[in-house]
């Protein structure tokens, strides 16, 4: 049973409960957009501390497993807060743009949701990892972006959030509209 | 009363407490210059007489305080982007007998033309045109990047000429390797052969012009009256540093490093290495350091001795006073004009301050004359 309102008069049953489940579902599809930004922020963050830390080692500079994990953990703090732009709201927008694009290509196209998503997340990153660049002087400031696997990597990882997003909730959830 | 105290008070302990504060009052301030189109480099060729580099490309001369409205012609074509352009001009030891300076400035790559490279050329300066040209060095390998090329130039006492050569930004781990100009000092001799007695002519892995390397963006090169070079270098946020260099030496960019990433991320966690060397001092936050001359005039004879560097950030020069290899003073100078590009000593010891932009600035800084 649900008590609703709508512009201060009183709604039907179905009515109320259409809106409880796009409440619900909001809610759930709110969830996973931030789960998938961790994802993307994560794995693009750890993979600049992993690049930095391979070339320390590979000149053999002394890089033992306390320093690969503190190093994480100041990475994920400090690329997240101390940049010249955080990590996490640069890929919030780029997410963001992309799903909304995605959902309107949904509407007419027959890819599957996980798939079309990934693709939405990959083009995120890689527009990320593209433009900036040419607004900063052919500048790569993301370092571990500076090399052609390391793009493909980021662009993987937009996916990979992508294809989280696009799977969540899942088809057939009781909170999904039929 | 009671706030007459409180300023005696705070007077007092701001003496005691050591800081060094300039007193503009003992300072005169004219502008030699202005609608310069990012100046970079000052020298003196006479006593009234100097060269300006912009970095948009044009070499120009200012002659008793009035700037030649007519650049110099047969400058080369520069490459003008990002931080890349006409950069540093530098006399030759024996100009006054020969007219020969040198120029380094970013230009495209010949066979590559979306690449580009640090050149450094000799030329002859008759009247108002360079003439008999000689590139003496290219930075090898050319790179994609506009940014970070050090490009500052100083001739040790032995005749030889020191280049500073960037790290391109994104090339910053091949500061680390001898088998590239990224990241550092480079020691030519002036028709651009290489010293026999370099540091890295017996490694086979190196480039014999090799002088120091682990280097980043070097933008200040000092050869002391001792012969003892200084260069000071952008660190990233935080960082910057200033280096007592010698041959053979690793500087330790980006192995060690005081500063951070602009992406807020660690460029390593470590700030020493055995092998690797300290810096005489470093700036956390940076100031952007960019240029530094060792004072010798006689217009601030307190000065004698003491490094001047310009800053970027927030603009303004920093006096160090150095005993031994320690910085035993800093005194911050000259905060009113902005980012300040470059400092340079008159032949009478007015200091000449660089301001940055398209429309850059010479500005005189003269000993105030007593009254009569």
């Amino acid at each position: 049973m649900y008590l609703c309102l709508e512009k201060g008069r009183k709604t039907s049953d179905d009515q109320c409960l259409i809106h409880a489940q796009w409440h619900q579902l909001m809610i759930k599809q709110i969830q996973s957009f931030l789960i998938s930004l961790l994802i993307a922020t994560f794995l693009v963050v750890t993979h600049t501390t992993a690049t930095n830390l391979i070339w320390l080692q590979s000149i053999g500079m002394p890089v033992d497993m306390g320093i690969v994990v503190s190093a994480m953990a100041t990475d994920l703090v400090g690329m997240n807060s101390r940049g010249a732009f955080p990590a996490i709201g640069l890929i919030f927008v780029g997410l963001l743009i992309a799903f909304i694009t995605a959902r309107m290509i949904a509407i007419w196209s027959s890819i599957k949701k996980p798939t079309l998503y990934a693709m939405a997340g990959g083009a995120a990153l890689l527009a990320i990892v593209a433009l900036m660049p040419l607004a900063f002087y052919n500048l790569d400031l993301i370092a571990g972006a500076r090399t052609l696997g390391g793009k493909v990597y980021l662009v993987l990882a937009g996916a990979l959030a992508g294809y989280y997003f696009g799977s969540h909730p899942k088809q057939g959830d009781s909170n999904d509209i039929k | 009363m009671i706030l007459n105290n409180v300023r005696i008070i705070c007077a007092a302990l701001l003496f005691s407490s050591g800081f060094a504060a300039s007193n503009d009052d003992s300072f005169e301030i004219a502008t030699l210059a202005d609608g310069l189109d990012y100046p970079w480099a000052v020298t003196f060729i006479s006593d009234n007489e100097m060269l300006v580099t912009e970095l948009s490309g044009n070499l120009r001369r200012v002659s008793n305080g009035i700037l030649n409205p007519t650049p110099i012609a047969g400058v080369p074509e520069v490459l003008f982007a990002g931080q890349g352009g006409l950069s540093e001009v530098t006399l030759d030891p024996s100009f006054a007998d020969n007219g020969l300076l040198y120029l380094s400035f970013s230009a495209p790559a010949v066979d590559q033309p979306k690449l580009n490279q640090l050149n450094v050329i000799q030329a002859r300066l008759e009247g108002n045109r360079l003439v008999d040209h000689k590139t003496i060095f290219k930075s090898d390998p050319p790179r994609k990047t506009a940014a970070h090329y050090g490009a500052r130039l100083a001739f040790l006492d032995d005749g030889t000429l020191l280049i500073t050569s960037g790290d391109g930004f994104n090339y910053r781990e091949q500061a680390q390797a001898l088998d590239n100009h990224f990241g550092k000092i480079l020691r030519l001799n002036t028709d651009g052969s290489i010293p026999q007695d370099n540091p890295f002519t017996k490694n086979p892995d190196a480039l014999p012009e090799i002088w120091s390397y682990g280097h980043r963006n070097l933008q200040g090169l000092v050869v002391a009256d001792d012969g003892t070079v200084y260069e000071h270098e952008h660190g990233p946020q935080g960082g910057d540093e200033l280096n007592r260099v010698l041959p053979g030496k690793n500087y330790g960019w980006p192995a060690i490093t005081y500063g951070v990433d602009y992406s807020g991320a660690m460029i390593s966690p470590f700030t020493e290495q055995p092998g690797m060397e300290q810096p005489i001092k470093y700036w956390d936050p940076s100031i952007a350091p960019s240029g530094m001359i060792m004072y010798r005039g006689d217009m601030f004879p307190q000065w004698q001795g003491n490094l001047l560097i310009s800053a970027l950030v927030p603009g303004d020069v920093r006096r160090l006073e150095i005993q031994g290899n320690k910085i035993i003073m800093e005194e911050t100078l000259f905060t009113q004009f902005g980012r300040l590009r470059n400092v340079v000593a008159a032949p009478d010891g007015s200091l000449i301050l660089v301001t940055d932009g398209e429309d850059g600035k010479l500005i005189r800084v003269s000993a105030k004359k007593s009254a009569p």
